[in-house]
């Protein structure tokens, strides 16, 4: 199996020399990073060559890593029955520049799509229906991101004046208690006399 | 509890509303005796408010499942005149079973506001009661009291099916002690 | 004669509608009774479970997966289970296994008795529910007995389950496999040879294999369109490698058939939960590692070494290491995967769920194109959804 993978990815390396990046085992599956402005022709590739037939796409997701200079990476999963093989395609991508969509060759695509702009804010160039799809019509922001706090910005309350439902400020009586267990002891507990002498 | 194939009858089942009968057969005989009845308007109308409290389906979340397995054949909540309707107009119980986000609130609002006086809220389930398990998310709203008043809190992730009918057999206590027409 | 101009209106299908199966709003443009697209808005039940994962350590995190798909729980704990097994370079007991198999053999039964009997209800038969909720309850208890709740157990844990199976459950469930055809025949006499339930399902939004691959269909709905796919057989986990069961497959892909994949699926694991009691080897049902897996219960009371174990592993949990993998199990309603990266820290970095039902209501559009109004109710029945798990 492991080696089956490594040869596809070989394969698959050797096709598209000019869009793919790199190709690796990851905990026996197969990662390929590929440039994101030729997403569609490698999806393409992967659909329709008689040695991937990947015909399903199951997930497609982002990761947010705020400290690289692309902070978004795009994951796509693939599936293939024909040869009962998944492959990861990712694509690095920044907060302005868009992706191509995929929506062409997976019609699956579309929702996955629109959940990534609306967790993310990775827009995807020529999808037919770019709306918000999981949060509240008219939210502001893109709560996977990790700079957008846990509990947000805004809460709703039902205001007995204007008689509907109203946004306001988040305003909590405890704050989410947030353990840092990587940093050593000192300092996290109040009236530590070694807090700050460490440095 | 635990079940033994075969021997899943647990007995004579305790007549529901016992209390209930009870005033139903004195006011029967007095029925027979004196050939009118009296009574106060309130008596007579949480009489009947408590024998039929028809409560929405407002199925939200995990707690759906349950308030479902509560309707259906083991613990039947017919037996308590409860009787689950599909339409605000027609039910004068809300059950609000699991997580209200933002998103639905207004939705929540809505139907609350379409349901006749008078009307009675459950909220079910931790999530309803203060956002539970989901408090801290950037999309709940911690507590369904926020948007509509409740009248019983049945604690619990999901509460059992009994841990809702403890709580509409609440309910009811509770309209029979209030007032609606003499204030 | 003049014609009549007949406009395009629109219908507002929920958020509160009893057909919907939770809270969708459908916003359906309709040409007379005939549905000419439909648009469904989700996020109705958008708890934001990704973002709470990701504050929360790998142990907290295993019961949001039970919040996941509410109609059966455990099956989803077992995916982040493995997940996070995979990362840790791990594998649970063979003991702690067989029972994850049972308990995901009984979600399955729990969910397609769910939907198949409130399936019938939508297109309305309300029999079938009574005796098949009965039957659930039964279910229920068993869930109740291993873990002490009747629907979020939280059992599965990583490296393995809670707590053993308690004495005499083996046996009552195995009872209960051989009570439960009966019912189950009641309930296949109430519907399937059906003229009401049969007009209302046959041949009603169909789906191609080619429709199925390319909108994602994974589950009983790629399988009630002729593809005989069960990730329990193509990429077993668990110990489904040593079990003896079928795939059973559709034809056409219409409700009907998804429909009888569903009943046919609950036989098979009916096969399965017997096979898994019988074959069910003695030992442990967690990792002999302290640094994982908690302490036996007795050992904290005598061992100081225990009771830290124990202190650091329900405080700060434990570390995986740095790492990504995409873990897909079958759960009744397709593949469920888990793309779960971590950065070496305590709490995953970021922790996707990939819900079977997402893709397959995207599908509702192309499904119910061309269908009167009714239909649509029961291609929602039919495609099995629980909002829990779509909006997450």
């Amino acid at each position: 199996m492991t080696q089956a993978l490594q040869d596809l990815g070989d394969y698959i390396a050797a096709a598209l020399s000019q869009e793919v990046l790199s190709a690796q085992l990851l905990s026996d599956e197969l990662v390929i990073i590929v440039r994101g402005a030729a997403i569609q022709r490698v999806m393409t590739f992967l659909r329709d060559d008689a040695n991937c037939q990947f015909k399903q796409v199951m997930d497609i997701t982002a990761v947010d890593y705020p400290e690289r200079e692309q902070r978004f990476e795009v994951v796509y999963n693939l599936l293939s029955l024909k040869h009962n093989q998944r492959i990861r395609v990712k694509v690095n991508t920044d907060e302005d520049t868009p992706v191509p969509t995929i929506t062409g060759i997976y019609s699956a695509a579309d929702w996955f799509e629109r959940e990534v702009w609306d967790m993310f804010g990775v827009t995807f160039a020529d999808h037919p229906d770019l709306r918000r799809i999981l949060t509240d019509y008219g939210f502001e922001g893109h709560p996977l991101r990790k700079d957008f706090p846990l509990t947000g910005f805004v809460e709703r309350r039902y205001d007995d004046e204007q008689k509907r439902v109203v946004y306001e400020p988040v305003k909590l009586t405890q704050d989410f208690r947030n353990f840092d267990f990587l940093s050593p002891w000192e300092g996290m507990l109040p009236g530590d006399e070694k807090a700050g002498k460490g440095e | 509890m635990g079940v033994t194939p075969g021997s899943t009858e647990t007995g004579p089942l305790p007549v529901p509303n016992a209390g209930q009968n009870a005033v139903l057969e004195a006011a029967a005989e007095e029925l027979n005796r004196k050939g009118f009845l009296l009574s106060s308007v309130d008596a007579l109308a949480n009489w009947a408010f408590t024998g039929s409290m028809y409560p929405m389906t407002f199925g939200l979340a995990c707690c759906a499942v349950e308030m479902i397995h509560s309707a259906c054949s083991r613990y039947d909540l017919d037996r308590f005149g409860v009787v689950f309707r599909p339409s605000p107009r027609q039910s004068d119980v809300m059950i609000v079973a699991g997580t209200l986000t933002n998103k639905m609130a207004p939705a929540l609002r809505r139907v609350y506001d379409q349901m006749p006086e008078p009307r009675w809220v459950i909220s079910m389930g931790s999530c309803a009661n203060g956002g539970g398990y989901y408090h801290y998310s950037y999309s709940v709203v911690r507590g369904c009291d926020r948007i509509v008043p409740v009248d019983i809190y049945v604690p619990g992730c999901p509460p059992t099916a009994e841990a809702l009918l403890y709580g509409i057999l609440q309910l009811q206590k509770k309209i029979r002690r209030t007032h609606t027409i003499a204030r | 004669m003049a014609e009549a101009q007949i406009k395009n209106y629109s219908i507002n299908f929920g958020p509160q509608h009893p057909a919907a199966h939770g809270v969708m709003r459908l916003v359906l443009e309709m040409s007379g009774e005939v549905v000419d697209r439909a648009d469904a808005h989700i996020g109705l039940l958008h708890r934001g479970t990704e973002k709470l994962i990701e504050y929360k350590t790998y142990m907290q995190a295993v019961p949001y997966f039970d919040r996941l798909d509410y109609v059966c729980p455990m099956n989803q704990e077992h995916a982040f289970c493995l997940a996070a097994e995979k990362l840790l370079g791990i594998k649970a007991p063979e003991r702690a296994q067989y029972i994850r198999v049972l308990y995901d053999e009984i979600g399955r039964i729990t969910n397609h008795l769910l939907n198949t009997t409130s399936f019938a209800l939508d297109v309305g038969a309300m029999t079938p529910m009574l005796y098949g909720f009965e039957e659930r309850e039964k279910l229920m208890e068993f869930y109740e007995r291993i873990s002490g709740a009747r629907l979020h157990a939280a059992f599965c844990r990583v490296g393995g389950v809670a707590a053993d199976m308690p004495a005499g459950l083996a046996e009552d469930i195995l009872a209960w496999t051989e009570t439960f055809p009966k019912v189950l025949d009641t309930i296949e006499s109430l519907l399937n040879e059906n003229r009401i339930f049969k007009q209302r399902t046959v041949d009603i939004g169909i789906v191609s294999a080619q429709e199925a691959l390319d909108w994602g269909f994974s589950g009983p709905n790629l399988r009630a369109s002729g593809f005989s796919w069960d990730l329990r057989k193509s990429q077993p986990y668990a110990v489904y490698d040593q079990l003896d069961f079928d795939i059973p497959v559709g034809k056409h892909g219409d409700c009907y058939d998804r429909y009888n994949v569903r009943i046919e699926e609950i036989k098979q694991s009916l096969r399965i939960m017997r096979q898994c009691i019988e074959k069910m080897p003695s030992g442990p049902v967690r990792v002999d590692d302290r640094k994982i897996a908690a302490p036996p219960r007795a050992e904290m009371k005598s061992s100081m070494e225990a009771l830290i174990h124990h202190f650091k592993l329900f405080t700060e949990g434990f570390h995986v290491p740095a790492g990504e993998t995409y873990t897909v199990i079958e759960t009744p309603k397709g593949e469920f995967g888990v793309y779960l990266v971590s950065d070496g820290s305590n709490r995953p970095y970021r922790c996707k769920i990939r819900p079977p039902a997402f893709a397959h209501l995207q599908g509702i559009d192309f499904m119910s194109r061309g269908h009167m109004l009714a239909d649509v109710v029961a291609n929602i029945g039919s495609i099995d959804i629980v909002f829990g798990e779509i909006d997450r």
